[in-house]
């Protein structure tokens, strides 16, 4: 569908890239990453907006580098919406049917499909775009970005505006698009739970490369980089040292702390590496209960130090016993009821070898390094 | 209300009522040299229909190119980039920091040179001809037009200009069907701006295209030729008139922007 080969493009002192990245058909790609690492500039020079310096871009089959954004067939939905304020919903509906001449039987079926589906009925009529409610201008903007057929749909934080409700239904609302309508969309955000919720696959992109390119579950629970584990807030990193390698992979590290950890290839004695585990991994060991064989290792004591509370979670910063090495645990509030630390008291918590990921310092990138994405 | 706030807003009020205070003074002083008769006897001298027209013609002419001009100008400086931006930007205000007579010199000066006496040749004079009232009037009023519109197209989000070329719109399509519809009521405040400062024009029509009466004479010039004959009841009578004007645009002008609000 898409495939984008060494592209490097360049905005003011930022550069972007290069990038390499190949998207089949109907697949959704979040690419998720901080402000100001590039997403928005690689969205605009694939769609046209910007010549690249260096690299191509294909859709289809065919390289558009050259081609104009108004012949690419990729609809665009800005941060902001960018609707049309002198046009009434149904033109700003219809403006890229009407431009692009299309068949205005197959507009009329296509715009009653999409009424339907992003329950605009009710709006279709408004001759004042601008009295409409946040969630509305959303689906009227995501209409209009649908409506021409795109071969591809590109979503700049479309939900950075809204508040949680109606973010909520409105992704749950895209997640319905792209499976009924089959449209191929690249979606970027910054919001972590929205890549994880929408995104089959997920890049990570950091100072205009993609660090690290995968499925959820890799992203999530095996950052590639020490940067990518920082930005999805890996609290739990720890400088560590192979002391040993066991016959089976697994690690035996030591520093500060001794962990038994995961291996990885042409792992050796005396390698740094960051080992870390999501707080929300952190096993609490309940007082008086049999310790199963699978938390045997990597068994600590430790003393509560401070509580935060974020709504549905709460966060215990423990001290580990004999270490100045903290660690964040995160616990659901119905959990923390149970438990009903407070701050001074001591427990037993577990770093599960299964939770640990492992990253060799000598593969920590460089700025220059960037990751290849076939999806 | 606290009377702090009221003392803040009186302080802010107080140079308000002495300004619109000041204007009434010298709209005042003048009744008693307006004689209500006598009025409709000099609004129908050939002269003074003459000025009114040329006037109207001159300041329609010039503003209109001057627009014509600032459209592409401002929309370049608001959203191209290139090489020397910032200096044309600059270069641009000059006509409207220089003061008119110097600006006529300008232009007067130009015409002595080869580019000048080669456009002379082909037809285009400027002394004592309607070309050069244009000419002065527009080179005093472009620069506001460009200003104005820069301003306007800067307020649009290119964002919208953007979605529309996804959308199937070619550059000058984006910018026929989003840009100007979205600029509308600034273009037009723009245009009633411009005209109301070309009708207005003394200084640099005067220098370019002299004070002839029947051929060169605008309003502003026949109040200075009536005040320097000391032919008070007429340079009165013109004055009205041009307030008359002024007001009726300003006003429009307001009615725009209040609806762009």
């Amino acid at each position: 569908m898409i495939r984008v080969k060494q592209l490097i493009a360049q905005r003011g002192s930022f550069t972007l890239g290069p990038i390499d990245i190949d998207l089949g058909n109907s697949s959704y790609l979040t690419i998720l990453g901080p402000s100001g690492a590039g997403k928005t500039l690689f969205l605009e020079t694939c769609m046209g907006l910007l010549s690249p310096q260096k690299g191509q871009v294909w859709l289809d089959g065919q390289e558009v580098t050259q081609i104009a954004p108004e012949h690419r067939l990729i609809s665009y939905l800005p941060q902001d919406l960018a609707l049309f304020p002198h046009l009434s919903v149904r033109d700003n509906i219809l403006f890229g049917a009407k431009r692009r001449q299309l068949d205005r039987t197959q507009v009329e079926k296509r715009l009653n499909e999409l009424l339907e589906l992003l329950e605009l009925r009710e709006v279709i009529d408004r001759k004042d775009v601008s009295t409409l409610s946040g969630g509305e201008k959303q689906r009227v903007a995501l209409a209009r970005a649908l409506l021409p057929e795109p071969r591809l749909l590109f979503l700049d934080e479309p939900f950075s505006a809204l508040d949680a409700t109606i973010k909520r239904q409105l992704q749950v609302k895209l997640r319905e698009v792209n499976q009924q309508l089959g449209v191929t969309v690249l979606h970027v955000t910054h919001d972590q739970e929205e890549a994880f919720m929408l995104g089959e696959k997920i890049a990570v992109m950091i100072h205009g490369k993609f660090r690290q390119v995968g499925d959820r579950d890799d992203i999530y629970y095996r950052p590639a980089t020490l940067d990518v584990a920082r930005f999805l807030r890996n609290q739990n990193i720890f400088d560590l040292t192979v002391e040993a390698v066991l016959p089976d992979g697994t690690l035996q590290l030591g520093n500060r702390i001794n962990l038994t950890g995961p291996g990885y290839a042409g792992a050796e004695r005396g390698h740094r590496l960051a080992a870390g585990i999501r707080s929300e991994e952190v096993m609490v060991i309940r007082p008086n209960k049999p310790i199963g064989p699978e938390l045997q290792d990597n068994l600590f004591q430790a003393t509560v130090e401070d509580i935060l509370v974020f709504g549905g979670t709460h966060t215990l910063c423990v001290k580990l016993s004999g270490s100045n090495i903290t660690v964040d645990v995160e616990l659901p509030n119905c959990a923390m009821r149970d438990l009903g630390y407070d701050i001074g008291d001591d427990l037993q918590i577990c770093l599960r070898k299964r939770s640990l990921w492992t990253i060799p310092m000598s593969c920590e990138p460089s700025t220059k390094e960037n990751v290849h994405a076939d999806l | 209300m606290l009377p702090r706030d009221t003392a803040f807003k009186l302080s802010m009020l107080l140079p308000l009522v002495l300004l619109s205070a000041y204007f009434l003074l010298l709209l005042g002083s003048q009744s008693a040299f307006f004689k209500a008769e006598g009025f409709i006897d000099q609004i129908s001298r050939a002269d003074i229909l003459s000025a009114i027209a040329l006037s109207l013609i001159s300041a329609t002419v010039s503003s209109a190119i001057a627009v014509c001009i600032a459209i592409p100008s401002a929309y370049a400086l608001a959203r191209i980039d290139f090489p020397g931006k910032r200096l044309i930007d600059t270069f641009i205000d000059l006509p409207m920091v220089l003061t008119p007579i110097a600006l006529g010199t300008l232009i007067l000066m130009t015409w002595n040179t080869a580019i000048g006496r080669l456009l002379s040749e082909l037809g285009l004079t400027l002394p004592f001809t309607l070309a050069g009232v244009i000419l002065a009037q527009f080179t005093v009023v472009v620069a506001i037009s460009v200003r104005m519109l820069k301003s306007t197209f800067e307020q649009i989000n290119p964002r919208q200009e953007q979605v529309a070329r996804l959308l199937g719109c070619s550059a000058f399509d984006s910018f026929r069907l989003i840009t100007l519809p979205l600029a509308k009521r600034g273009i037009l405040a723009a245009i009633i701006l411009t005209w109301a400062r070309a009708v207005g024009e003394f200084g640099a029509t005067v220098m370019v295209a002299g004070t002839a009466k029947g051929q060169t004479a605008t309003l502003p010039s026949s109040i200075y030729l009536a005040m320097s004959m000391a032919d008070l009841p007429q340079a009165i009578t013109l004055i009205v008139i041009l307030i008359g004007i002024s007001l009726l645009v300003l006003f429009g002008v307001r009615l725009v922007m209040e609806r762009k609000s």
